[in-house]
């Protein structure tokens, strides 16, 4: 497995050319800013001129004398002053304008992200500066065992497998895992005929009990002073969001400890792409066929998530594995609620197969789901109500998402502008949720100086301090 | 010879006197959910459990799906489990319970038995029972409040043991004997531990991170060594069946020597040594078809009786030579079998019978439905029309015994 390291991104869709991100900078590293803010191509556009931390960087390859190296510990390019000669080729080197003369100290400059605490990021108030992780996590989880064997008889691109591989690997080995009907027992996670594709103890559970059948194993590990087993499911939509719905609402009622991991690729996929009831309106499946009198399905999505949010759960959160660094975090809140209380996790899960898109779509599919609104990102507990970790303004309209998925194919313009009122409607419920909520715990709130509106989403920064917390 | 215990004597009913063979029998894990006539049963434990009588984990849940899903988590886990049910429950019930023996899953629930709708009826009847025996569970039926008390220990050794590892259900008629009173004796808790001894309910299938294991993966399918594995698995549940009637036979035995109570373990003979016709029947049916076998007696008929305690295991080898002498056999029901014209058990005894050398006439009686009393009367009418039957008379039936009331 490869390296990933951290990264400073820019959106420019966000930057209003402010340039406090180069005030920041420059107070920061006393001298002149090491990221720069310049006018991009269209008129009020913005672009910025920052180091890439190049994984083939030029800069090093032209430099004669050594000063800068490619650390392999961290990914960032640092520069020794005792080595250099102040040639400068560095600066034409660098296609990106990210090493720069710094006119103060008349020697190079460039960006060494502040030990892991950009204090450009920081005063971004557009957020078009992110401090990106995802790449520490790749190389934090891709280190762990895979509790799952290789080849596993998934669909090419199943983003289930992507799940359960991910998820198992965060949790770790002291759990017990129940799987029940669908997907994932299906690729052989579970096992056929004697042999099992799972490293932990695992149960095929039957479609409509597994929330039951996992309180038991609790419930009875609790008395004999066994608590430290995560006892966890990964169901798919139809046996958590239907014929198992009975079971899931019991067992949240009752606040089992259980982390109940939904991984929702809205139907039932497994036996042949049929409805179910997160299945959203207008999808073609096998059962809501498309033809003369009938175009997909007429009813919308239940929205299971908000549902639980309901049922008094420790925690209840959605996920997608487009945004992998938010789905960690809720893992980790997801599994440490589970062992107080019903810990719900709904995980978005775009199928290639079911939904008639190329493999290869699959997390282009997830984050247009996630930054349309049709699956939006937040998290809930009974304390601090809802919050978003991902910002619902902005979105995309959902009609570019729509467009890239085969199963709305079909999709006439009545039915695009019902989905788009939906999606409008239930992130506006949400939103309302989000502005009764409690504002947050000193702790988790936005740094000052951020103009995030208290009750809002906190800054990425501020995300994760929670979750290290 | 151990010494024999006298524990405290009760006043109670069925459904109390099931609740304390359940708390003798210290389980770590009650589910329940209420139905009528089993209502009481899990009322009792609950209170049990409230008042730290007994050391349980009681799990209140949404429904009877759930009570068996529960279970079999905690199995798995490595608990000793407790439930009870009836009818509608039963079948909503249905779908774990399906996959109870399966699993070999040793576990205990009383079934107090009670006709199932359409049309709606909440009363006694054994349709509920005698539609789910090809599921794989064990099936015991009692006759009276004590029998009930003491059976529930003896289906805990049954359903554990090694041989057998396969679920017990302790049956008993709804409203009869559910509501019913009598005078029960608590046998000591030391006796009922020492009966039981050591639980054995997860040394084959588990689910702890200990010892990883798939429990329960796809089984069957074309081709390598699929099919041949699930016929294993059904032979081995086959197996267990058949084991059972011997270990059944030697817990009753144990069970008397700890508590002076012998009770039949498979079937019960009763004034069969000469009889020329017999009656079979089941639960608690039994008390008033003695009284009447006594009656027919007195006035010198020569009859006898045999009731059925292990249904299932059927113990067809042990019927069929009770029965091999008589001329003419009566089976009463207290169910329907729908697409035989008969009654259930009525079916499985002429089943039975089949090896015989001799062909001896059979006939189907079908009471007690909808919670309507079988009473001696009607047993009279059965051995009138059994001694009839030995007579020479052609069998017709079923004959409807509360058709009339
Ligand atoms: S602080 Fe943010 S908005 Fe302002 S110039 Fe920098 S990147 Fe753009
Ligand atoms: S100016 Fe740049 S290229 Fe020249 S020595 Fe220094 S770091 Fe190397």
């Amino acid at each position: 497995m490869g390296v990933a390291f951290d990264s400073i991104s820019f959106k420019a869709s966000l930057c209003d050319g402010c340039g406090d991100c180069m005030t920041a900078c420059s107070q920061a590293k006393g001298g002149a800013s090491r990221i720069s803010i310049v006018p991009g191509a269209k008129a009020g556009s913005f672009e910025t001129a920052l180091c890439r931390q190049c994984g083939d960087p030029k800069c090093v390859q032209v430099c004669p004398s050594g000063a800068l190296d490619k650390d392999g510990g961290n990914g960032i390019i640092g520069w020794d002053a005792s080595k250099c000669v102040d040639c400068l080729l560095c600066t034409a080197g660098c296609a990106y304008g990210g090493i720069a003369v710094d006119e103060s100290v008349a020697r190079v400059g460039k960006c060494d992200q502040c030990d892991g605490d950009p204090a450009c990021v920081k005063v971004c108030p557009t957020g078009a500066l992110e401090f990106r992780k995802a790449g520490s996590i790749f190389n934090e989880y891709g280190a762990k065992e895979d509790l799952f064997v290789p080849g596993l008889s998934g669909c090419q691109g199943c983003n289930s497998e992507l799940i359960m591989r991910h998820a198992m690997r965060k949790i770790g080995r002291n759990s017990v895992l129940a799987t029940p009907p669908g997907c994932i027992p299906g690729m052989g996670s579970v096992g056929y005929n004697g042999k099992t594709g799972t490293k932990v103890p695992v149960f095929h559970p039957l479609l409509t009990n597994t929330a039951s059948m996992l309180s038991g194993i609790r419930r009875y590990y609790d008395r004999i002073g066994r608590k430290d087993i995560v006892v966890m499911a990964l169901a798919g939509d139809g046996g958590t969001a239907d014929c198992g719905f009975h079971a899931v609402s019991g067992a949240a009622e009752r606040g089992e400890k259980v982390l109940y991991v939904c991984v929702d690729n809205e139907g039932y996929m497994n036996t042949g792409m049929q409805r179910s009831g997160t299945t959203p309106y207008g999808s073609w499946t096998s059962t809501t066929p498309v033809g003369e009198h009938m175009q997909g399905k007429t009813q919308d999505a239940k929205n299971l998530p908000l549902i639980m949010t309901a049922h008094k759960c420790r925690y209840v959160a959605t996920a997608s594995t487009g945004y992998m660094e938010d789905l960690y975090e809720k893992l980790d809140r997801a599994i440490a609620a589970s062992f107080e209380g019903f810990s719900y996790l709904h995980i978005y899960s775009p199928c290639p197969t079911g939904w008639r898109i190329p493999s290869s779509k699959v997390i282009d599919a997830c984050r247009l789901s996630v930054d349309s609104n049709f699956n939006p990102l937040w998290e809930y507990t009974n304390t601090s109500g809802l919050r978003f970790t991902h910002s619902p303004d902005n979105a995309h309209p959902v009609s570019a998402y729509v467009k890239m998925i085969g199963k709305y194919r079909h999709l006439s313009p009545d039915q695009l502008a019902h989905i788009q009122a939906k999606v409008d409607e239930q992130v506006a419920l949400l939103k309302l949720m989000a502005a009764e909520s409690p504002p947050p715990p000193a702790a988790h709130r936005a740094p000052a100086g951020s103009s995030t509106p208290a009750g809002a989403e906190p800054s990425q920064p501020a995300r994760r301090e929670i979750a290290r917390n | 010879m151990n010494k024999v215990s006298t524990g405290k004597v009760i006043v109670c009913d069925g459904n109390e006197a099931a609740a304390w063979g359940a708390c003798l029998s210290r389980p770590d894990m009650v589910a329940v959910y209420p139905i009528t006539p089993q209502s009481s049963l899990v009322e009792y434990l609950a209170q049990f459990i409230a008042d730290g009588r007994m050391d349980a984990d009681l799990m209140d849940v949404e429904g009877e799906h759930t009570v068996l899903s529960v279970l079999h988590g905690a199995v798995l886990a490595g608990a000793r489990t407790y439930s009870a049910t009836s009818a509608q429950g039963l079948a909503f019930m249905f779908e774990p319970y399906f996959r109870t023996p399966g699993l070999r899953l040793p576990m205990v629930v009383s079934l107090v038995t009670r006709d199932a709708v359409s049309p709606t009826c909440v009363w006694g009847g054994q349709q509920d029972a005698m539609t789910v025996k090809e599921v794989g569970w064990i099936h015991m039926y009692c006759e009276t409040q004590q029998e009930i008390l003491d059976t529930i220990p003896i289906a805990y050794k049954v359903a554990e043991h090694p041989d057998v590892m396969l679920p017990v259900n302790v049956n008993h008629d709804g409203n009869y004997l559910s509501y019913g009173v009598a005078r029960v004796e608590l046998p000591d808790q030391s006796v009922v531990d020492a009966f039981l001894g050591e639980k054995q309910v997860n040394w084959h299938a588990c689910l702890d991170p200990e010892r990883p294991m798939a429990v329960d993966p796809l089984t069957g399918g074309a081709g390598g060594i699929g099919p041949s594995l699930f016929v294993k698995y059904r032979k081995g549940i086959c197996a267990g069946m058949q084991d059972a009637l011997r270990i059944i036979e030697e817990a009753h035995e144990d069970w008397g020597r700890r508590t002076g109570r012998y009770w039949s373990p498979l079937i019960e003979e009763y004034r069969m040594e000469d009889a020329e016709v017999a009656l079979v029947t089941i639960g608690s049916m039994t008390g008033a078809a003695k009284d009447a076998v006594d009656d027919a007696r007195a006035s010198g008929k020569k009859i006898g009786l045999v009731k059925i305690k292990t249904f299932r295991p059927f113990p067809a080898a042990r019927i069929a030579q009770a029965l091999s002498r008589v001329k003419a056999v009566g089976v009463v029901d207290r169910s329907v079998n729908f697409g035989w014209n008969c009654g259930p058990v009525y079916q499985e005894v002429l089943a039975a019978m089949y090896a015989q050398p001799v062909r001896i006439p059979m006939m189907s009686f079908i009471g007690g439905l909808a919670g309507a009393d079988i009473t001696v009367e009607h047993f009279a009418e059965v051995v009138h029309r059994t001694f009839r039957l030995a007579g020479g008379e052609a069998a017709t039936g079923p004959v409807w015994l509360n058709e009339n009331d």
